[in-house]
C-alpha cells in the first residue's frame, strides 16, 4: 500500500517531465548507439588482385598471392581473417600454410586454422566454413565435394582511425594427386566486423584453375554429361548414375526412354558387360532431358564373394540400343573408378 | 443395543477386510524384441532418399532369439546369416551382427514408436567407409 502511494506521488505532478525527459535519454542512446555502431563497423576491405598460377602438377604446392586493401574510419582492434575456397579432397585445413605482411607489422605474420564450429562475428551463430558458403558462395563450381577453410591471424592488431592499409597474404596449399579443374575462392576479413556487410569484407574467385595428376578428370567448372554419385564408392555402395541431355546436343536429344549400357572392370582385368535393354538398364527420367539410375554394382554383375570391381565403363543408349552416348557425346565410353579416400 | 453391537461388528469387519496392502512395483524397462520379420520402410545414403529409387521391397530379415536370416539381399551392414545380439537388452544402444565365419558389424541403434508401429534404425557403410547409409525398418505384416 505505501509502495503503491509513493509511485503515485512521483507519477502525480512531474508525470509530464519525467515522461518527456525519459523519451529524450531513449532517443539519445539511440543517437549514440547508433553513431557507435557506425563507427565500431567502419573498416571497410578489398581485394585488390591475386597472383595465382593457372595450373600446377599433382600433389604440388599451389602457392597464391592477394593484394589487399584495408580502410579504416576509427581506432579497431581485431584479428584478420583469410578464407580459401578450395576442393575438399585436398584437405586444405591440413595442408595449408598462410602468411602475410602489412604496412601495420613487421615480416611474415603467422596464421591459424579456425576450428569448424566457431562462431564467425555477427554471422548469427553460423561457423565461418557455413557463413562463407551462404553469403560468399561456391564460385560456380559444381560438384558439391569443395569447402571453405578459414584461418586467423596469430595476434591481434590495432589499427588507427582514417588510415590506408596494404596487406600482402601469401597462401601456400599442397595439393592432391588428383586430376581436377576448379574454381577457386578466396575472402578476407577481420574478427569484430566479419561478412556484416559486403563493404566489410572482400572476395574474388578464380578462373577455371587445373591440376595436372593422376586419374579420372574432377571437373567442377564444367557441366558434365554425366556424373556418378557419391564421388567416393566401393562396388557394394548404391551409386547414382545420372545423364543430362541439357549439357550439349547427343543422339539421344529426342529418346523418349534411355539405358545404361554398363561393364564393370574386375580387380583381375576382367570385363563384366550388362547392356541389354530391360527394366534392370532403364533410367528414370527427372525432366529436362536428364536421367537417373541407381544401381548395385555387385548384383547388377552377380559378383561372387571373390569378385571386386575397380571401376566402370559405360555409355547410355536408345531403347533399340542402336544409338549409343558415350563420354562427351562421343563413341569413348564414360569412366568411373572406386575409390575410398 | 444388541443390533446395533452386531452391526458395529460388521462394519468394523468388513471395513478390515477392506484394507489391503498395496504393493508398489518398480517401473521396468521392457526387453526390446526384435523377434519377427522386417522390412525396409525408409533408406537414405548420405541423407538422400533412396526408398523410391531404389527397390527394397524384397527385403526382409527374420530375427529370432539370436539369429538371424537375409531375404532379397540389398546393401547391409552384413550379406550373410549370423547371430545377432544388443550391447545392452534393456537399453541397447547398439546391435552388432555377426554373420557365419566373419567377425561382427555393430551398428546404432534407435528403436522409436512411430505411428504405433515399433521402427528399428540402423546405421552403416556397406560400402566405402565414407559413406553412411541409414536404414527404418519395421515389422512386416
Amino acid at each position: 500500500m505505501k509502495d503503491q502511494h509513493i509511485t503515485q506521488e512521483i507519477a502525480g505532478p512531474d508525470r509530464t517531465k519525467t515522461s518527456k525527459r525519459r523519451k529524450i535519454a531513449g532517443l539519445a542512446w539511440k543517437i549514440v548507439g547508433g553513431l557507435l555502431l557506425l563507427i565500431i563497423v567502419s573498416c571497410s576491405m578489398s581485394i585488390d588482385s591475386v597472383v595465382q598460377p593457372s595450373s600446377v602438377n599433382g600433389g604440388d604446392i599451389l602457392p597464391v598471392t592477394l593484394n589487399v586493401t584495408i580502410t579504416t574510419n576509427t581506432t579497431q582492434t581485431s584479428n584478420f581473417m583469410v578464407a580459401v575456397l578450395v576442393p575438399k579432397i585436398w584437405k586444405a585445413a591440413q595442408n595449408s600454410t598462410i602468411t602475410f605482411t602489412s604496412d601495420i607489422s613487421s615480416g611474415d605474420q603467422g596464421m591459424t586454422l579456425i576450428p569448424a564450429g566457431t562462431p564467425a562475428p555477427q554471422g548469427g551463430g553460423l561457423d565461418w566454413p557455413t557463413l562463407l558458403a551462404s553469403k560468399i558462395g561456391n564460385g560456380g563450381n559444381l560438384l558439391p565435394d569443395y569447402e571453405w577453410v578459414a584461418f586467423y591471424s596469430n595476434t591481434s592488431y590495432s589499427v588507427a582511425g582514417g588510415a590506408t592499409i596494404h596487406a600482402t597474404v601469401s597462401i601456400k596449399i599442397k595439393t592432391s594427386p588428383d586430376n581436377l579443374l576448379f574454381k577457386l575462392g578466396y575472402c578476407v576479413a577481420n574478427s569484430t566486423d566479419g561478412l556484416s556487410s559486403t563493404d566489410r569484407y572482400g572476395s574474388a574467385f578464380s578462373s577455371c584453375f587445373q591440376v595436372n595428376g593422376t586419374g579420372d578428370l574432377i571437373d567442377f567448372c564444367n557441366p558434365q554429361l554425366s556424373t556418378v554419385d557419391p564421388r567416393t564408392s566401393l562396388d557394394n555402395d548404391i551409386i547414382t548414375v545420372t545423364f543430362d541431355g541439357g549439357v550439349q546436343s547427343t543422339p539421344l536429344d529426342n529418346a523418349s526412354q534411355v539405358y545404361l549400357c554398363i561393364s564393370g572392370i574386375t580387380d583381375t582385368g576382367d570385363s563384366l558387360s550388362v547392356c541389354t535393354q530391360t527394366d534392370q538398364t532403364k533410367m528414370t527420367p527427372l525432366g529436362l532431358n536428364k536421367w537417373q539410375k541407381d544401381i548395385w554394382p555387385r548384383k547388377l554383375f552377380n559378383l561372387t564373394d571373390n569378385q571386386h570391381l575397380t571401376g566402370l565403363r559405360y555409355y547410355f543408349t536408345d531403347p533399340t540400343g542402336g544409338i549409343r552416348v558415350g563420354y562427351a557425346g562421343g563413341s569413348a565410353p564414360f569412366i568411373y573408378t572406386f575409390r575410398c579416400q | 443395543m444388541k443390533y446395533k453391537l452386531i452391526f458395529l461388528l460388521v462394519l468394523c469387519s468388513t471395513g478390515f477386510f477392506a484394507c489391503k496392502p498395496e504393493r508398489l512395483l518398480l517401473p521396468s524397462e521392457p526387453i526390446k524384441e526384435l523377434s519377427g520379420n522386417w522390412q525396409i520402410i525408409k533408406a537414405t545414403r548420405n541423407g538422400t532418399d533412396l526408398t523410391a529409387r531404389f527397390d527394397f521391397s524384397h527385403f526382409r530379415i527374420l530375427f529370432t532369439d539370436s539369429s538371424y536370416s537375409i531375404d532379397s539381399l540389398v546393401p547391409f551392414i552384413v550379406s550373410r546369416n549370423g547371430k545377432w545380439s544388443f550391447d545392452d537388452p534393456q537399453y541397447p544402444f547398439t546391435i552388432s551382427f555377426r554373420a557365419t565365419d566373419s567377425s561382427a558389424k555393430t551398428s546404432s541403434l534407435l528403436y522409436p514408436v512411430t505411428g504405433g508401429q515399433r521402427n528399428l534404425i540402423i546405421t552403416f557403410s556397406p560400402g566405402c567407409s565414407l559413406n553412411s547409409y541409414q536404414y527404418t525398418l519395421q515389422k512386416a505384416n
